[in-house]
């Protein structure tokens, strides 16, 4: 009893003892934390050194003026234009396809499906999120490639109606909207009626005559930017996915209360009330995802083709093209390392590129991040 | 012969002697002496259990790196050392051994439907270099070409680039795949590509065409009427000790069945068993 | 807008929305499905004789008295067919030079191409690689085969001004009159007994070493590569991973270096994984010298960095998520901070904290640029434990790109490239459903 009293009441030393271990242990914890601050140093530090004796020797114009990319050649030639524009020309493939497929369904998971199914789509996102991106590029290559170097055209049919139908519907349905606008009231229901017919026709008709051009269309070759472009898009699903669902729903319930009982439908809500609050999410959420298209490697080396040359016309998906990462893991093989020659540290150069592109492309969605955080941290 | 029939019989011996030391023989380099030396290392592991031979398939330059700075014991190459690489390596204190393992060719491939019958190393140049663009300026078809070539990492690029093109570019539209095994596959899949692969990937799939009048096969590689043709390297950091398992290793190109083995996997041996 | 077409817009909205999501769950269907049905095909298909020999003779399983029968009965079944060849051989001696020289080079595709279907002829010399040595174990490669002989391919080239047009000239045509023309409705006839396709659940593909370059065998170097690497970066990460998250969610203070250290986290994390590669080559190996040449260790580092901020943000969400009335119940206890983090806070966050471990495992399992440089080979044995230390590995993401686009013989493996891509998935699915699961539990827990 009378030892448990004076433990309880801390003579100085003792207190002062105990709180000098504890910045001990504090400081120790704080350097084990610091391990992700010194790698992202050192990363910066290793690949900036490798990558500098190719500036010194070449200069930094040739790299990103020059599409001639010879490596090998005698003299070499080191311009990696095309290499940047092909890692360009999918990642916006990749957006094209990932961006509005991924904000439709974070706002279904957000805000239309009930609870029970979302607890069922989740997994879904979960899964495709975690197949390693070798099996995405197995796929890519050994299953879709053949697919479209034998039925493209076809495959670019189906996907025209299945993109342009509920787009075209919808389009046809705002344009009657606006058009009956100044008719009768008795008249309004028969004259959109006719109206919407007509133009469905109309939709149907050009749809078909699309499908036909497009299954006319033969391609050459199936490892291309459009095979890439559709495979990084579908794994850069889940980061758009996940990131966007959770700044929609971090703008809050009482934004959308407040919004419903004014007498707003649950898509004016969206549009006029959550999307322009968690807008700033949504961005950041389109920068993550476009990031995971940008640095994948196994994908675009296996299925990309990996021709270095700025495809005619420029956004031309069918032909192939040649990436930054693919570039280094395909050519690293070769580079004569040991005597830092300029083709071993062009493609640290290449790996700088890299870098630095995400390193700003996460301070900005960090930024954003934080930024929506505290205005709707501020809001409630 | 009679000196190969005895350097087998040595080799051998010395197999039962080196057999009690167990090791690690780490094998890297070029994927086109790859399949060679993956069926060397299963041969070899399965003769002397215990030694783990490791093979890796990155490249030439790869391969010269790593026996410089001495993280492999034998280095493949489908090229000879460079210049600087030689430099590196006295720098270093390593002095590469080269072995001829194995003599390959580079067999032009089409589509079996193509209906070209040949081609020279001019219209093969003229091709790659972009100047001929259809096949109707070859006598087939009106059909644009799909040009196919190996990886810029691989040392057969480097052999194509300096035997065909000699020092001029490569056309940019042109398809980079990462094997000879893949760039079969193309060809076998797109009815209007061309591409070189090593003869022994030529299989039905695909019509291998006579350059300058001369097919690709391992006799015409072999007395050197075949345009393409080029031998394939294993690199050791010096002469290995006599007997030790790096030695019967690297040798096994010399003995029957290191020929078999070759001939097997595609390639043309330099022993004549 | 009147009230109509206001509703009208809503529900186009609902269904565009449920269509995105049902796209997305579409294409992972579309995704998974050739994978697991064709990936199966490397453990559960149709065995042939020459299959169950093989698995009796390099692996030593299997009945040796029933192989014995079995081959007997497929020697009698065959022995026709060698007998007609044989006898084609004897005419082939007595034909005049030129037609003689004309069958010769068929014969010999004839032959080769019965040799891979059925294994070595009666009469070939001894061979010294496997993929000699056995015809084809599987019943789909045989029928491939098969249709091979029987017909060869031909092209006719009449039309100029398009590509050749594919014919199939039947080889019995070819051979007609000679004596080998029975050989080939004899043989379409007869596979069948020739093989004797059974079919089989061969599971040990896992465990399996693979043989001639995966022409036989299975794949268990590779999985053994795979398993060693994720143990390596788990082991690495987890320590540095659970402190800095303790670190970051109890003792920070809102100060400059704390959010410094976030936002490198978050950068961490959005490092492209080829420039894990790089720098694993240029720091580990060059530098550090972890090891000689690439190894598991050198590998599991640059994997361990690549997952560490997954680990960190896992944990940090786990700690957070713990209620503060346990944290507050310990330090009225007079629980030092330190004490209460260890004997209150980690054990009430730990499902949490083993969720973003298991998901980080899977990472970690299918990554293959950062292992390009560091730790992948393409053929080795499976090491033992103190191995790998120094000595790389196959492993199952390397070596399914390896297999896919460097192989010779690319098309004769596809099963068991698709039998790879399957475990892998698999594998990384298993620990998915895992956190998922305790997920669910936790979730459970803290509700009730």
């Amino acid at each position: 009893m009378q030892r448990n009293e004076r433990n309880l009441i801390m003579s100085d030393a003792v207190s002062r003892l105990r709180r000098l271990t504890a910045l001990i242990l504090k400081g120790f914890l704080l350097l084990a934390t610091a391990l992700s601050l010194v790698a992202v140093l050192l990363i910066i530090a290793y690949i900036t050194r490798d990558a500098f004796p190719f500036f010194k020797l070449r200069g930094l114009g040739e790299l990103f003026k020059s599409t001639a990319w010879f490596p090998s050649g005698h003299p070499p030639e080191f311009g990696a234009l095309a290499i940047i524009f092909g890692s360009g020309l999918v990642t916006l493939g990749a957006i094209v396809v990932a961006v509005p497929l991924g904000i439709a369904a974070a706002i279904a998971l957000s805000d239309i499906l009930p609870y029970r199914l979302r607890q069922t789509v989740k997994p879904v996102i979960e899964i495709l999120a975690a197949i390693p991106s070798v099996a995405y590029g197995f796929f890519a290559l050994v299953i879709f490639a053949p697919l479209l170097q034998n039925r493209g055209g076809s495959l670019l049919a189906l996907a025209s109606w299945i993109i342009a139908l509920p787009l075209g519907l919808l389009l046809i349905f705002a344009v009657t909207e606006i058009a009956t606008r100044s008719i009768r009231e008795d008249m309004v229901k028969p004259a959109r009626l006719i109206l919407a017919a007509v133009l469905t026709a109309i939709l149907c008709r050009s749809l078909l005559a699309l499908s036909a051009m497009l299954s006319a269309v033969k391609i050459s070759s199936g490892t291309n930017a459009l095979n890439v472009s559709i495979i990084l898009g579908i794994m850069a699903l889940p980061t758009i996915v996940s990131v966007a669902e959770d700044s929609l729903q971090a703008a809050g319930r009482e934004l959308r209360e407040g919004s419903y009982a004014l007498g707003a439908t649950r898509a004016e809500t969206l549009f006029k009330v959550v999307i322009p609050a968690a807008g700033s999410g949504i961005i950041a959420a389109i920068i993550l995802g476009v990031m995971r298209a940008v640095g994948e490697t196994m994908v675009v080396w296996m299925a990309s083709g990996n021709a270095a040359q700025i495809p005619s016309p420029w956004f031309n998906f069918l032909s192939p093209v040649r990436t930054l990462t693919a570039t280094i893991a395909g050519d690293m093989g070769e580079a004569d390392q040991v005597t830092g020659s300029s083709r071993y540290h062009v493609l640290f150069a290449l790996a700088l590129c890299l870098l630095l592109t995400s390193f700003v492309a996460n301070l900005i969605s960090e930024w954003i991040l934080r930024r929506q955080q505290r205005r709707l941290g501020g809001l409630k | 012969m009679k000196i190969l029939y005895g350097f087998l019989i040595v080799s051998l011996m010395a197999g039962f002697l080196g057999a009690a030391e167990a090791g690690k023989i780490t094998v890297d380099g070029s994927t086109t002496v790859g399949p060679i030396a993956k069926a060397f290392a299963e041969f070899y592991m399965k003769q002397h259990p215990g030694v783990n031979i490791t093979v890796s398939e990155s490249g030439s330059g790869n391969g010269a790196k790593s026996l410089i700075n001495g993280s492999c014991q034998v280095a493949t190459m489908s090229r000879i050392m460079k210049q600087n690489e030689y430099e590196a390596a006295v720098h270093s204190e390593v002095l590469p051994i080269s072995f001829v393992v194995a003599l390959d060719g580079i067999a032009m491939i089409v589509h079996p439907g193509n209906p070209i019958r040949e081609l020279t190393m001019e219209q093969i140049k003229n091709v790659y270099i972009g100047k001929i663009k259809n096949w109707n300026q070859l006598g087939g078809p009106n059909v644009p070409i799909v040009i196919i070539s190996r990886d810029t990492n691989s040392g057969t690029y480097e052999t194509f680039e300096t035997r065909v093109l000699k020092g001029e570019k490569i056309v940019k539209n042109c398809e980079y795949v990462g094997s000879s095994g893949a760039i079969r596959q193309r060809v076998q899949s797109t009815p209007a590509a061309i591409g070189y692969v090593g003869i022994g990937f030529i299989d039905s799939t695909v019509k291998a065409l006579p350059v300058n009048n001369v097919p690709p096969s391992p006799e015409t590689v072999k007395d050197g009427s075949y345009p393409i043709g080029r031998p394939l390297y294993m690199y050791t950091n010096d002469y290995p000790k006599m007997g030790s398992d790096l030695y019967l290793f690297v040798n096994l190109f010399l003995t029957k069945k290191g020929q078999e083995i070759i001939e097997e996997t595609g390639f043309i041996p330099v022993t004549n068993y | 807008m009147n009230l109509g077409s206001r509703k009208l817009f809503d529900r186009s909205l609902t269904g565009i929305s449920v269509m995105a999501v049902f796209l997305m769950a579409l294409s992972l269907l579309v995704l998974l499905g050739p994978i697991f049905s064709r990936g199966l095909g490397a453990f559960i298909f149709r065995a042939t004789s020459e299959h169950r020999r093989m698995i009796l003779e390099q692996f030593g399983r299997g009945d040796e008295e029933d192989v014995a029968a079995e081959m007997q009965a497929v020697a009698r079944a065959r022995r026709p067919l060698y007998g007609m060849l044989k006898k084609f051989e004897d005419e082939l001696k007595n034909m005049e030079y030129g037609k003689r020289l004309g069958y010769r080079a068929q014969l010999k595709e004839v032959k080769n191409l019965l040799h891979d279907l059925l294994g070595p002829l009666p009469g070939e010399p001894e061979t010294v690689m496997l993929r000699q040595e056995y015809g084809q174990t599987r019943w789909d490669r045989a029928q491939a085969k098969l249709g091979q002989i029987l017909f060869s391919e031909q092209w006719d080239y009449s039309d100029k001004s398009s590509m050749g047009k594919k014919m199939l000239l039947p080889r019995r045509q070819f051979f007609a009159g000679t004596q080998l023309e029975p050989l080939f409705p004899y043989l379409k006839n007869n596979l069948v007994q020739m093989l004797r396709p059974h079919l089989v659940f061969y599971w040990r593909f896992l465990t399996d070493t693979s043989l001639d370059s995966h022409l036989f065998g299975g794949i268990w170097p590779e999985v053994l590569g795979t398993f060693y690497l994720t143990l390596g970066a788990i082991l690495l990460a987890i320590p540095f991973g659970i402190i800095a998250a303790i670190y970051l969610s109890e003792f920070a203070s809102a100060g400059r270096l704390v959010s410094m250290l976030r936002v490198c986290i978050s950068t961490l994390a959005g490092v492209p994984s080829i420039v894990f590669g790089l720098f694993g080559l240029a720091f580990f190996i060059n530098t550090l010298h972890l090891s000689s040449s690439k190894s598991v260790l050198a590998g599991s580092a640059t994997l361990a960095l690549l997952i560490l901020p997954t680990i960190i943000r896992s944990a940090e969400e786990a700690l957070k998520a713990v209620p503060h009335t346990y944290k507050e119940a310990a330090l009225s206890l007079g629980a030092s901070q330190m004490r209460m983090v260890l004997t209150v806070l980690l054990p009430a966050a730990l499902p949490g904290i083993l969720t973003g471990i298991i998901i980080s495992m899977g990472r970690a399992a299918g990554e293959t640029a950062p292992i390009i440089f560091t730790a992948a080979v393409s053929v080795g044995q499976p090491l033992k434990i103190w191995e790998t230390l120094s000595q790389p590995t196959p492993a199952l993401p390397w070596n399914i790109y390896n297999l896919a686009t460097e192989h010779q013989a690319v098309d004769e493996i596809r099963h068991v490239q698709f039998g790879m891509v399957l475990t892998l998935v698999l594998l990384v699915l298993l620990l998915n459903l895992a956190a998922i699961l305790i997920r669910a539990r936790i979730s459970k827990k803290m509700r009730g």
